[in-house]
């Protein structure tokens, strides 16, 4: 067949069969692959182009976020005075009761270097990795909220896999109710965060906050992942799948903080 | 030496783009599909065999970029690379409107080929035909006018043309 064509275009048609037989292979092989490592050196090359695009945009965004964060942490320190004198009796009362103490976690922060996946982000990497104490199955958190768990770790970078992840499952509690369920992405009909496996008995009322429930063992208890925005029922009809409004803005991150170690230094989380 | 110095630029400036500055359009629904457009441009420019390089070194590289489902952008961006690549020397290539319907169709074509695999596969396509209907227009109609007017400036900044004429073989 190649006989009727030219030689430059047998040579591009050879070419052309060469990269999509490659293709397929790799679609094929799907999971087989180190693709860990592959991630890992092509993370390691981007790195500091990533970073020195993202620096311009991050002057001017510091400007801004400067004022926004000096009037915060005067609302902070007023609202942090009285928590004090809060903490400081709660303590006492759980002493009184014989009740586990509340355990301050570690975080280490690290800077958003590159978001990855159209149209919604679903993995980002981050400035931080093994030399800075970042171990893979670390919460992922900003001051919003939960944004997702370590993935991979390279040496000086690591990759987060989000919320949005189409394999990413979260098990949650609805704040002061404690209805469980777990929280999964879907991309169909529309992309969204969805609360699923919540019985029919169990009552969820929209605005409702979501957070951690420390039971899959791979989030530590009680980060905040989202509010409750609109209740409906699964495909089969058998339980509610509750849309959930994410509390991170996991489209628009810049610095993000890993808390050591899955499963929780959190109050109450699992060991 | 100079031309691989161009496709090896080329591919980083279109994959930072992509991970950087284009993200926050993408996160409100709006993708401007600069690996089909950057694709289309290469295939245009220097043909068939440039262009399905083009299309799958920076395919394989936005694929090493996701998480799952690798060969996916590498296998529809080389097919693209190549089809227009072909095209190139039967189109007025300078013509406003080859390039729209061109990136436009590219765009389309890598939209309606990836969704699918975000779905989780070609089974939930029934589920989500609006959404990705939508998504193809939408990121269709972003990037071909974006990409065309882009190709535009390029032409009057640089005073020449940007692919020779149809006569003249690309590359």
């Amino acid at each position: 067949m190649g006989g009727f064509l030219p030689p430059a275009e047998r040579r591009s048609s050879a070419l052309v069969a060469l990269y999509v037989a490659t293709s397929l292979l790799l679609l094929a092989a799907g999971e087989r692959l180190p693709q860990v490592t592959l991630r890992g050196v092509g993370a390691a090359i981007f790195a500091p182009l990533d970073r020195i695009i993202m620096a311009a945009d991050r002057v001017f965004a510091s400007w801004r976020e400067n004022r926004e964060l000096h009037q915060r942490v005067t609302a902070l320190e007023l609202e942090n005075t009285h928590l004090r004198v809060l903490a400081d009796e709660n303590r006492q009362l759980r002493e009184q009761l014989a009740l586990p103490g509340y355990q301050i976690p570690t975080l280490q922060p690290a800077e958003v270097l590159a978001l990855t996946g159209e149209p919604h982000p679903a993995s980002a990497v981050l400035s931080a990795g093994a030399a800075q104490g970042v171990h893979e199955g670390d919460a992922v958190v900003t001051s919003d909220g939960l944004v997702g768990r370590i993935g991979e770790v390279y040496p000086s970078l690591s990759r987060v896999v989000l919320l949005t992840d189409p394999n990413a499952a979260v098990g949650c509690e609805v704040e002061s109710t404690g209805v469980l369920g777990v929280l999964r992405f879907s991309a169909s009909p529309h992309p969204r965060l969805v609360l699923t496996m919540v019985p029919f008995a169990d009552t969820v009322k929209v605005g409702q906050r979501l957070l951690t429930s420390g039971l899959s063992r791979r989030y530590p208890r009680g980060l905040p992942v989202g509010r409750v925005v609109r209740l409906g029922t699964a495909e089969r009809g058998l339980t509610q799948e509750i849309e959930i409004a994410p509390a991170a803005r996991l489209t628009r991150l810049r610095y993000v903080f890993v808390i050591p170690g899955p499963g929780g230094r959190l109050p109450g989380g699992e060991p | 030496m100079r031309a691989l110095g161009a496709f090896l630029l080329g591919t980083i400036v279109v994959l930072l783009l992509r991970s950087t500055a284009l993200t926050p359009f993408a996160a409100r629904g709006i993708v401007v599909d600069v690996l089909a457009f950057a694709t289309v441009f290469w295939a245009l420019r220097y043909g068939a065999v440039w262009g399905s390089t083009f299309g799958f070194v920076v395919g394989l590289a936005a694929d090493l970029d996701a998480t799952h489902w690798m060969g996916r952008h590498a296998l529809i961006l080389s097919l693209l690379g190549y089809a227009i690549g072909r095209l190139a020397r039967t189109l007025v290539r300078e013509s406003g409107r080859a390039q729209l319907v061109l990136i436009g169709l590219a765009v389309a074509i890598h939209q309606a080929w990836i969704f699918p695999f975000e779905l989780g596969g070609f089974d939930h396509i029934g589920s989500g035909w609006l959404y990705l209907l939508r998504r193809v227009v939408v990121a269709a109609a972003a990037t071909a006018p974006i990409g065309a007017l882009v190709l535009i400036v390029a032409r009057r900044l640089s005073g020449r043309s940007v692919f020779g004429h149809a006569l003249v073989p690309p590359g």
